[in-house]
């Protein structure tokens, strides 16, 4: 209490100050209401003061937000005078004198006069109703003070006014006072929650201490892990506490899930085998799990040095002061605990994938997730975790060798069962010792690149194991062996790059200067394709006796002599031993009733690197194409013997003075020039049109500069199909889908073709002799008329002729036609064939329209085979 | 001694000064006597608000007193 005297004494300065003197009052009235003035204003001032919170700045804060709300010019103005005044060391109390004013603030003016009210001014009970009004208006206690505040501000009316107000702050000169007040607040809020904050069950350091075991997977006793995958939360704690807790047992639980995972030992999920880059992409998650362990050991380390910093008994633990919360642990563990979320899904969608599956699993997060952390960490992941894959890598391209024993690569060694299965490819190294999977390739590279790796590898391999050359092999990989590694996809396509070239170009030269390839390929053309005509003509002349008896009378001795006999005649001599010594003639398959012709055929050996290009497919191409030449050939030479023999014999033996057998011969010669035509052309155009054009381009191609083994293997299919397409041999799906009488093929009406024309040649043959009898007949009976003129005989002999003649006549004419009808055919069906080559040869077989082109099909098929053309 | 109670002397003008600059910008209504024996009341311990609550009380005992002379005239 202060000193009361002067106290006094200044109540009584202020009320003599205050209350007029009345002139006209005695001096007793004055003093009395001085008395009862003075005795209220002690009672006020001594009654039990409410506390107000002793603070300089809380009274300017009341005055500002007054002024700003009322008068904002004046608030910069005060804030002037304000801090002058602090700057003052005069005046203890400058916040209660501020205060003060603040009260008095908006007074009414005490010089004007009393408004006129029905309430006498002086009645007790107006008193305390204008104190009482005063008092809940504009002096709230300090302690409720921020949130009557706010109270006011949304429910007064005047709170409304706030709102211009507000915006005035924002100007910049009401900045300090601005951010002074919030911060006010918040403090006062702060205290008023320390003070109110309850105990919890257990106390916050307790779970702090626990939570790095947490962390760990390990079970404490404020968490104990009741499961693998539960976290038991202590049941008395309040809920916001819980749902920190929860936030902090994602990463714990998640770290023991991954925990767990990287442990699990090689039998992977669903019993397989893990894989290399399985196990692989466990050390790499185990590597990220251990810096999520550092970053726990540096947390542990900090809440340790906490709890004991800390003080125990100040309130609620002091924990706010000791600087580590569970809401820190929170915000420290947040981007761990995403790195973990991203594990445990790769760990778990990783399951049922392996080898490049996985490593697209991964680097899709890298490549095409949003959030660029993800990306970032899943890019991490992917440098350490791919080394394997590199290491199959690097083996394959520069060793050739797959050392996969997981089947992680996307190459693979192609399973021996499938091999079986398909019998034309049977022994194939080249194309069926690896193959690629598709669905192994990751997405790190591209499908080009795979292929290009692919090859790179089986050429290597290829040249190791059939071409049998390890040493340049193993040079090659001592010398280009290169690091390879996730990261600079450049390099590594220049380096895959260079090592494909290197490769296929060994490849290449091996197979030409090693293993003759193209020499190989020149010699089937020669002998197989008849490219080599005078061995040849050779051939057919001295085995033709041979030939035309039964199969089952050929004997291989004869045929290989014949053949050995062939070669020294023709230029085939001077053709390289080791292409003759691969040459062979044998028999085929014989059937019943097959004479020597049908069942002969030659053969070139092909062994094993060259195998890989010159198929057993091909093989079997090459023999057909040959058969069918053959047999051309054949009929050729049968023809044209027949013709000579016709010719040499109409000097002579076949002059007959019967005009019927004229005729016949002539239509016959006829029939037989038409014959040899036809042969004619289908030879040629099958020798040059098809065969040396195809020839050409497969030369092309092969003897390009950076032409792979596979481009070869391409080239030399490509080839062979054009000659079997294009020489008539074509398969019957040439025509799909049109009815029966079409699919007999090019090559069985060529066939049907060749057998008239022999059975023609037969006839004429059997005309021959006929005629040659009938000479002889004739020149007998010539000798005897000189003897005895009989006319007897001439008709006997004519009743002789009538016996043979006229069946040969009528054989020789059905077949003649039926070639005829059948070459119509022929010429329908190639008129209208896509290929320009076919028609060409339609066109030179028929160059001046003596047959006229028929169509076998019905009206519906013509369509069929217009829109099947005009496809073409 | 004379010159420090001078400067106090000056310290505490001004800071009547400026209060009272305060407290028309606060429409308080006070003249500079007033003030000063508020001021001095404060320093010694009197409660603010309390002491608010009196100066209103004596104004409004004042305009009674002036208003029953107005009406005694």
């Amino acid at each position: 209490m202060p000193p009361p005297d002067r106290v006094t004494n200044a109540i009584d300065n202020l009320i003599s100050h205050l209350i007029p003197r009345d002139p006209r009052e005695d001096e007793n009235a004055a003093q009395e209401r001085h008395d009862a003035c003075f005795e209220l204003a002690r009672n006020l001032i001594t009654s039990p003061a409410t506390s107000v919170s002793a603070d300089v700045n809380h009274a300017s804060d009341l005055i500002k937000r007054k002024l700003i709300q009322t008068n904002p010019g004046q608030a910069l103005r005060f804030s002037n005078l304000y801090s002058r005044l602090l700057a003052l060391p005069v005046l203890d109390n400058k916040w209660a004198i501020l205060y003060l004013l603040y009260q008095l603030a908006d007074s009414p003016d005490p010089s004007e006069p009393l408004p006129l009210s029905p309430v006498k001014p002086s009645a007790p009970n107006y008193r305390d109703a204008i104190k009482k009004h005063g008092r809940e208006r504009a002096k709230p206690t300090a302690a409720s003070k921020p949130e009557e505040q706010q109270f006011k501000d949304a429910f007064q009316p005047e709170g409304l006014k706030q709102l211009p107000a507000k915006e005035v702050i924002q100007s910049s000169d009401e900045r300090p006072s601005n951010v002074e007040s919030p911060k006010r607040d918040v403090s006062l809020k702060s205290t008023l929650l320390a003070s109110n904050y309850a105990a919890v069950d257990p106390p916050e350091h307790a779970i702090l201490r626990d939570l790095p075991f947490t962390f760990q997977g390990v079970s404490s006793t404020t968490l104990p892990f009741t499961k693998q995958d539960t976290l038991q939360l202590p049941p008395s704690l309040p809920l916001p506490l819980v749902s920190l807790l929860h936030t902090l047992a994602e990463p714990s639980l998640l770290y023991r899930q991954l925990d767990q995972y990287c442990k699990a030992s090689a039998p992977g999920q669903n019993g397989r085998p893990l894989g290399l880059l399985g196990q692989s992409l466990q050390a790499a998650i185990g590597t990220e799990l251990r810096s999520y362990l550092t970053l726990i050991a540096t947390l542990e380390a900090q809440i340790r040095k906490a709890l004991s910093t800390m003080d125990e008994s100040a309130p609620c633990g002091g924990i706010g002061k000791a600087g580590v919360t569970l809401k820190r642990c929170v915000i420290w563990t947040r981007e761990a605990t995403m790195g973990l979320r991203l594990m445990s899904l790769i760990a778990e969608e990783s399951g049922n994938k392996k080898g490049g599956q996985l490593i697209s699993l991964i680097h899709s997060f890298s490549s095409s997730h949003g959030d660029p952390v993800v990306a970032a960490f899943a890019e991490r992941l992917l440098a350490n975790f791919t080394r394997p894959f590199y290491d199959f890598l690097r083996h394959w391209i520069y060793d050739g060798e797959l050392s996969d024993p997981y089947l992680e690569f996307f190459v693979r060694e192609k399973s021996s069962d499938k091999n079986s299965g398909k019998g034309k490819t049977v022994g194939n190294v080249w194309e069926d010792k690896y193959e690629l999977d598709e669905g192994m390739i990751p997405s790190i590279i591209t499908q080009d690149f795979a292929q290009k790796v692919f090859l790179i590898g089986k050429s290597l391999n290829f040249i190791r194991h059939s071409c049998g050359d390890s040493l340049w092999v193993e040079d090659y990989s001592k010398g280009a062996s290169k690091e390879l590694r996730y990261g600079d996809t450049a390099t590594l396509e220049a380096w895959i790059d260079e090592a494909y070239k290197t490769t296929m170009k060994r490849l290449i030269d091996l197979m030409a200067n090693k293993f003759h390839l193209f020499q190989h390929l020149q010699a089937l053309k020669d002998y197989i394709l008849l490219g080599q005509g005078d061995f040849i003509a050779l051939l057919m002349e001295s085995l033709a006796p041979n030939l035309d008896r039964p199969a089952g009378a050929q004997y291989r001795h004869t045929l290989t002599a014949q053949l050995e006999d062939a070669i020294r005649g023709s230029n085939a001599q001077h053709d390289s031993p080791e292409v003759l010594r691969r040459l062979d003639a044998r028999m085929l398959q014989l059937s019943h009733g097959d004479i020597g012709w049908d069942c002969f055929t030659l053969e070139y050996k092909i062994d094993a690197p060259v195998d890989v290009v010159v198929t057993e497919w091909g093989n079997r191409q090459y023999l057909k194409v040959f058969n069918f030449l053959w047999r051309i050939k054949r009929v050729e030479f049968a023809l044209l013997s027949t013709w000579r023999k016709c010719m040499t014999g109409a000097r002579g033996v076949l002059q007959n003075p019967d005009p019927v057998v004229t005729q016949t011969w002539k239509s016959t010669r006829g029939v037989l020039a038409e014959m040899i035509h036809f042969v004619g052309q289908l030879q040629y155009y099958i020798l040059f049109e098809v065969i040396e054009s195809s020839w050409d381009e497969l030369q092309k191609r092969i003897r390009n500069e950076n032409c792979t083994l596979d481009d070869i293997i391409k080239a030399h299919t490509n080839f062979l199909n054009d000659i079997t397409h294009k020489g008539l041999l074509g398969p019957k799906r040439q025509h799909p889908g049109i009815n029966e009488s079409d699919r007999a093929s090019y090559l069985s009406q060529l066939s049907d073709m060749l057998k008239f024309m022999l059975a023609y040649r037969d006839s004429v043959d059997g005309l021959y002799s006929w005629s040659v009898s009938d000479f002889t007949r004739l020149q007998e009976a010539d000798v005897r008329t000189t003897t005895r003129h009989d006319v007897d005989d001439a008709f006997g002999s004519q009743d002789n002729v009538a016996s043979e003649f006229p069946v040969l006549q009528e054989r020789l004419k059905h077949l003649g036609t039926s070639f005829r009808s059948r070459l119509q055919f022929l010429l329908g069906d190639l008129a209208y064939q896509p290929d320009v080559d076919l028609r060409f040869l339609g066109v030179a077989m028929n160059f001046n329209d003596v047959y006229q082109p028929m169509r076998r099909r019905s009206k519906t098929s013509q369509s069929g085979t217009a829109a099947n053309t005009s496809k073409g | 001694m004379p010159p420090e109670t001078t400067d106090k002397h000056a310290a505490a003008q001004q800071a009547v000064d400026i209060l009272h600059e305060i407290s028309t910008i606060l429409n308080c209504h006070l003249d500079r006597r007033t003030l000063s024996i508020c001021i001095s009341m404060i320093e010694r311990g009197v409660n603010p608000e309390a002491l608010a609550q009196v100066v209103k009380d004596l104004r409004q005992e004042a305009q009674a007193v002036e208003h029953q002379a107005a009406t005694r005239q």
